[in-house]
């Protein structure tokens, strides 16, 4: 049998017979070893040098502006800004969540594991590596770049935290969120609708291409294999990740507050 | 073989290796190190299958999956932090009541009178900062080296799990110092949950189920309608009890799935 073969087969190469192998001891268990003390002794030494943070006495009455979650759920507290909680605080870590599971039933090449390796898998890779980059890159304005009001602010300014003494004479509540507008409804629901649809159609149009273009046939070829549900699977969250960037771009460059607003909820 | 005056086979062994020799031979040594010494081949793969602690360890593992650069230590360290994680912990616990009036105070007597109290807290805190950033680089070179690939797919979602344990463990975590960070940054957080669609009074369609602010799934999980004592000892049993029970049980299934598969190695 191939080794393609048996690795669709579900058996790992490395449980071969003649895999090149090396007993645990001394090599393995040493580098266990290692990297146990170097872990212990950096933390060690890290306590000595920086207290854990510790602010005053919880108190109710004290709202702090900004209050900000702990730094890996900041990301989606910076999403607050462009979506209602519904969508920035259940619906989209959902859909991570959900993402993330479905990753391994997706991804249907068996080959191309055990190895660092981009060529062979450059869509996998490359949303992988966007989704993973989104995520720090909110964490990181979130926490660094975001003051009082959520509004921006350059990492090293000192702005007063707490209490009510935060505002500053003469400026509003929410600077920014003063000239946003909505999207007409009905345009907004075209936009979602062409958005939405046209992305889950469009890369099955340009592969009727196939006759003409290497790409398009490239791209047939790919989504016969695929299968539509798996399509569907992958094809509903990238689209849900540009989505975020797409509502990210018309809040801040076009300042626009939704896009479809219902009485029951805004999108 | 020769032999050279003063070495080697004609001399008598010391005082002190007789005694080494007795001591190793005695049956209460033999109880505690079964294998003795790990001179051989044989003996290594002993050392490695009859040890309790070792054989989380295969006996031989793959040339390839020791390399550093394959697996960066990252889910060993996770590991490794976990159990940094339990001991700080469990000692903190003696030091530690999770009471609305008691648990700043506690924290100040940690930094003031308890002896290496705040190395204790310093260790855990960034330990647990880092065991969160360790899981996500743990997740993205399994990625990357695309190990979640058959037979190994039904790891990959524990996996996920385990990511998510790792996040709520470490937000539990952070309202039990009782101060203004911990506080609104759970506060920020778990006013997410009150806008779950249907379940959350701030919701989308909630209004429809008859869900108010003192019946949603915000209460049920803070155990009121504002982080509160109830809140703080909810936090508290599932930052030491039951969430760490759940994330073990599901580590130990992680591990032997790891070993049942073996370490992958390239196609």
């Amino acid at each position: 049998m191939s080794d393609l073969n048996i690795a669709k087969s579900g058996y790992m190469l490395s449980n071969k017979p003649d895999y090149p192998r090396t007993p645990s001891w001394p090599y393995f268990v040493w580098i266990v070893f290692l990297c146990i003390l170097f872990v212990l002794v950096f933390f060690w030494g890290v306590s000595f040098i920086f207290d854990a943070p510790l602010e005053e006495e919880a108190a109710w009455a004290k709202t702090p502006n900004p209050a900000k979650a702990p730094w890996y759920f900041i990301g989606l507290q910076e999403l607050l800004v462009y979506f209602d909680p519904w969508i920035a605080g259940v619906l989209l870590p959902g859909q991570i969540l959900v993402g993330l599971v479905l990753i391994p039933y997706v991804d249907i090449s068996p080959t191309e594991q055990g190895k660092f390796s981009f060529f062979n898998r450059k869509f996998a890779v490359s949303f992988f590596s966007f989704g993973l980059f989104l995520w720090f890159f909110l964490i990181l304005i979130g926490q660094w770049f975001r003051g009082p009001s959520w509004e921006f602010y350059w990492p090293l300014i000192d702005y007063p935290i707490g209490g009510m003494h935060w505002t500053y004479p003469g400026v509003p509540l929410k600077v920014s969120e003063a000239g946003t507008a909505n999207v007409p409804n009905i345009i907004g629901f075209i936009g979602l609708v062409l958005f939405f649809g046209g992305g889950m159609v469009a890369p099955y149009l340009v592969a009727m291409m196939a006759g003409t273009n290497k790409i398009a046939a490239r791209l047939k070829e790919y989504l016969d294999v695929l299968g539509p549900i798996r399509y569907v699977l992958i094809q509903v969250h990238v689209l849900l990740t540009l989505s975020v960037v797409v509502k990210m771009v018309l809040r801040l460059v076009f300042g626009f507050k939704y896009v479809v607003t219902t009485p029951y909820f805004n999108i | 073989m020769s032999q050279t005056p003063g070495h080697g086979g004609d001399q008598k062994p010391g005082k002190l290796k007789i005694l080494a020799d007795y001591i190793q031979s005695t049956d209460a040594w033999k109880s505690f190190f079964r294998t003795g010494y790990p001179d051989s081949l044989l003996k290594r793969m002993a050392v490695m299958r009859s040890s309790f602690v070792m054989h989380i360890l295969p006996t031989k593992v793959g040339v390839h999956g020791l390399k550093l650069g394959y697996t960066w230590c990252m889910g060993g360290i996770t590991l490794f932090l976990f159990l940094m994680l339990t001991l700080t912990g469990v000692i903190l616990m003696f030091y530690y009541v999770p009471e609305e009036h008691r648990a700043f105070t506690d924290m100040k007597d940690l930094k003031f009178m308890v002896p290496y109290g705040m190395i204790m807290r310093n260790m855990h805190r960034w330990t647990a900062h880092a065991m969160v950033f360790s899981v996500i680089v743990h997740m993205a070179r399994v990625f990357y080296t695309g190990s979640y690939k058959p037979p190994r797919q039904f790891n990959w979602v524990v996996g996920v799990i385990l990511l998510k344990l790792t996040l709520l463990l470490s937000f539990t975590g952070y309202l039990l110092p009782w101060d203004q960070l911990g506080f609104w940054a759970v506060t920020v957080g778990t006013n997410m949950a009150s806008a779950t669609p249907l379940v959350g009074y701030e919701g989308p369609f909630s209004e429809f189920l008859g869900i108010r602010v003192d019946n949603d799934i915000r209460f049920a999980i803070i155990g009121g309608t504002r982080i509160g004592p109830n809140a703080l000892i909810r936090a508290y049993v599932w930052h030491c009890v039951g969430l760490p029970l759940i994330a073990s049980g599901l580590m130990v299934f992680h591990f032997w799935r790891v070993r049942k598969d073996g370490f992958s190695g390239p196609l």
